[in-house]
């Protein structure tokens, strides 16, 4: 016979059934718990009045409620079913509710009407009250109890392990609830920090963009601060003023849009006023802090309603510019409502002023080196055409001394004795040198002073290159130095200042012939696309690599006992660089120590009108 | 009969070596101090040629050379600026104003004296 169902595993399907309806009841009262919980993360009321009634239905209370603890106290939360909460102060031991709390456990007693020694005041609560069992589970966050969540019954009838694993549940629930409500708020005040502290950032960078762009006036940096100010201040109006040791003057304004027409007018035509009590400005200048009024009307010292009551403006606030702790201005921020100004706010205003303060002092410094830098070049020029009036009179007195040498030299006076002559070629050689310095100072002082210019007309390179021959080949024959040219045949005609491009080689050769000891120094000119190659070179010393750019800088020799002893004035290369450069060329030095020294030109056949009349 | 030069030079100096060399081969000198002695002798002593300060009291070689030229009779005599001015444009200003030629200070006497002699030897030519 096969065997049937018996009763008992019929009751047992039975129950299965209905536990399952129960699971499945239950697990729906938790995801509905869940879905507000993510629905409306900030609304815990909710949740907990959800929870509340789920916990009651499905544990078979007659009553829930959910407790927490906020700064030691209790603080009723959610409530479901008839029985009144009674919960006050701190969480305390003779309560169910407390003694989870502060054990941190989970606490279930069937008969808390008959608890009256564990449970003084529970018992009497539940007999004042009618209950009988009660389930408290506390709400732990981090093994910190924040709360309790528990439910009561008005018979004695324990709850099963399943309902205590259900409220259980529920509490893990209300407390990710609380996490989650406390993090949305943590991030949007984070968030909120963020942006303002962004917003912050860029308004400080745009005014010091602002200030690089203009170095000489501070104006559009007031302007700007104003502007930025008043937004980020969530003012109708913010003033910025200068201060000049005894008056505030009014130097920016900006108002939000919406603020009366008149506002501005009344605002700008305000006198300046001085430090103490009239106003914001004033007492921030006089006092170099920080000068809030939260309530214009209601400050018996203010000076400046006519201002104030146009724009409607009730409360204000003034942040000193300080230049190393003296105040030079303020920065005013203006609300139409009572009230103070944020630490946020005041410390943005603080970076304003820092600000302003660069800007004035940059403003200062810039208009004071422009100043000084006109003044210099003036005194520059003062000094060149002094310069060139000195030379003037040094020439002078030198043409008469080189005259009457000569004229003694040439017998117009009679025959000279014989041992007179070379003393008279001593005087006029040292006198013509003398001349020579004198014409190199002249040229450095018409340089500096633009008064430099260039001759142009007809040459022949050929007949340069012979001039300067014919006048340093005695100098090389007296160092027994060989000299050589090599002119290239068939050269163009060129187009320059003859008597400069004649002093340039005459120095180049000049200085090969002072430097070199010992072999040969050779001048070559070519030509080619259209420019002349000369090219002086010696087997003089060399020139260390460091000092090739340097020499054609002025009052610059290598600077070695060997050129110091051959003197000079250091002078020569500049004015010859700044005669070849005129011309739209360019020189250079080519050199090895030990090896001898070349040095280069390369000037166009015809130089343009640049620099030339 | 000598050729006759006139020097105008504020510098005695400079006006002793124009003399010496001058006389010493064989011209007149005749001496001025300054621009409106200058035009004053060059009216009166009608010289063949006229060696010019140009920066002088009074008045200057420019002036001087300009008042000169416009003397009746005396637009064509050579007048040689003896200038110290050494700057851009000086010699421009000189030629404009009349001047046939141009000497830099301080310059060879000798040098000099052969511009003299030229110029002297082409207004002797027909």
């Amino acid at each position: 016979m096969p065997s049937e169902p018996t009763v008992s595993g019929d009751r047992s399907v039975e129950e299965l059934k209905r536990e399952l309806a129960e699971a499945r009841e239950q697990q729906a009262a938790t995801s509905e718990i869940l879905r507000v919980i993510s629905g409306s993360p900030t609304d815990l009321q909710r949740v907990f009045t959800e929870a509340a009634a789920a916990a009651a239905r499905l544990c078979d209370a007659y009553d829930a409620g959910i407790l927490q603890v906020a700064r030691d106290h209790w603080r009723i939360v959610a409530h479901h079913g008839p029985i009144p909460i009674i919960a006050q102060g701190p969480p305390t031991r003779g309560l169910p509710t407390g003694r989870a709390v502060l054990d941190r456990q989970t606490l279930h007693v069937a008969d808390l009407q008959a608890e009256t020694d564990e449970y003084p005041e529970g018992s009497e609560f539940a007999h004042r009250l009618g209950y009988r069992t009660i389930l408290c589970v506390p709400l732990l966050r981090a093994g910190e109890a924040i709360g309790v969540i528990f439910i009561r019954r008005t018979e004695v009838r324990p709850f099963t392990n399943r309902q205590i694993e259900l409220l259980k549940t529920f509490a893990d629930q209300a407390v990710i609830a609380i996490e989650n409500a406390r993090l949305f708020e943590e991030v949007q005040a984070r968030t909120r920090e963020l942006t303002q502290s962004l917003e912050h950032q860029t308004a400080t960078s745009e005014v010091l963009g602002v200030i690089s762009r203009s170095p000489t006036d501070a104006q559009p940096v007031f302007d700007s601060i104003a502007q930025s100010a008043a937004q980020l201040c969530g003012a109708q109006h913010c003033n910025v003023y200068q201060f000049d040791g005894r008056l505030i003057h009014f130097a920016a304004t900006h108002l939000v849009p919406g603020m009366p027409p008149q506002a501005r007018e009344a605002n700008m035509k305000q006198p300046p006023i001085a430090p103490g009590r009239g106003n914001a400005a004033a007492r921030s200048i006089a006092y170099g802090t920080v000068a809030e009024i939260p309530d214009i009307d209601a400050d018996p010292d203010y000076e400046r309603r006519d201002v104030t009551r146009i724009s409607n403006l009730r409360s204000t606030m003034s942040v000193p510019m300080l230049k190393d702790g003296h105040p030079i201005g303020a920065i005013v921020v203006s609300r139409s409502e009572k009230g103070r100004f944020s630490e946020r706010q005041i410390k943005l205003l603080q970076t304003f002023a820092d600000q302003a303060v660069i800007a004035i002092e940059n403003t200062r410094l810039f208009n004071e080196i422009a100043q000084k830098s006109r003044e210099l070049e003036i005194a520059s020029q003062h000094k060149s055409q002094f310069v060139a009036n000195m030379s003037h009179e040094l020439r002078t007195p030198l043409a008469a001394m080189l005259g009457y040498a000569e004229l003694l030299q040439e017998g117009i006076y009679g025959a000279p004795p014989e041992k007179f002559l070379p003393i008279l070629t001593r005087i006029r050689s040292n006198g013509t040198h003398l001349l020579g310095l004198i014409n190199t100072v002249l040229d450095i002082s018409k340089i500096e002073a633009g008064q430099f210019k260039l001759n142009l007309a007809e040459y022949a390179l050929g007949s340069i290159v012979e001039t300067v021959m014919v006048a340093t080949e005695s100098l090389a024959a007296t160092k027994k130095l060989a000299f050589k040219t090599e002119v290239a045949t068939g050269l163009p005609h060129g187009l320059g200042d003859e008597q400069r491009l004649t002093q340039v080689l005459l120095n180049l050769v000049g200085n090969a012939i002072k430097f070199t000891d010992a072999g040969e120094v050779r001048i070559t000119a070519g030509a080619e696309n259209g420019h002349f190659a000369l090219c002086v070179s010696d087997t003089g010393p060399g020139i260390p690599a460091e000092e090739c750019d340097r020499i054609f800088e002025k009052f610059r020799q290598v600077d070695s006992s060997n050129t110091r002893a051959k003197g000079g004035t250091g002078l020569g290369l500049a004015i010859a660089r700044e005669i070849v450069e005129m011309h739209g060329g360019r020189i250079w030095v080519e050199s090895t120590v030990g090896q001898g020294s070349t040095f280069r030109m390369e000037l166009p056949v015809r130089a343009a009108a640049a620099g030339a009349t | 009969m000598s050729k006759r030069i006139l020097v105008v030079e504020d510098q005695e100096d400079l006006r002793a070596i124009l003399r010496d060399l001058l006389s010493t081969s064989g011209y007149t000198v005749i001496e001025a101090v300054d621009g409106a002695d200058g035009v004053a002798k060059a009216a009166s002593e009608r010289p063949d040629l006229v060696l010019m300060d140009i920066q002088m009291p009074v008045l200057d070689g420019y002036d001087a050379t300009r008042q000169i030229k416009a003397l009746p009779g005396l637009a064509a005599i050579p007048i040689i600026a003896v200038s110290s001015f050494a700057m851009k444009g000086d010699e421009e200003k000189a030629r404009a104003s009349g001047c046939d030629d141009y000497v830099t200070k301080p310059y060879s006497p000798v040098d000099l004296l052969r511009r003299v002699q030229r110029f002297l030897r082409e207004a002797a030519q027909p």
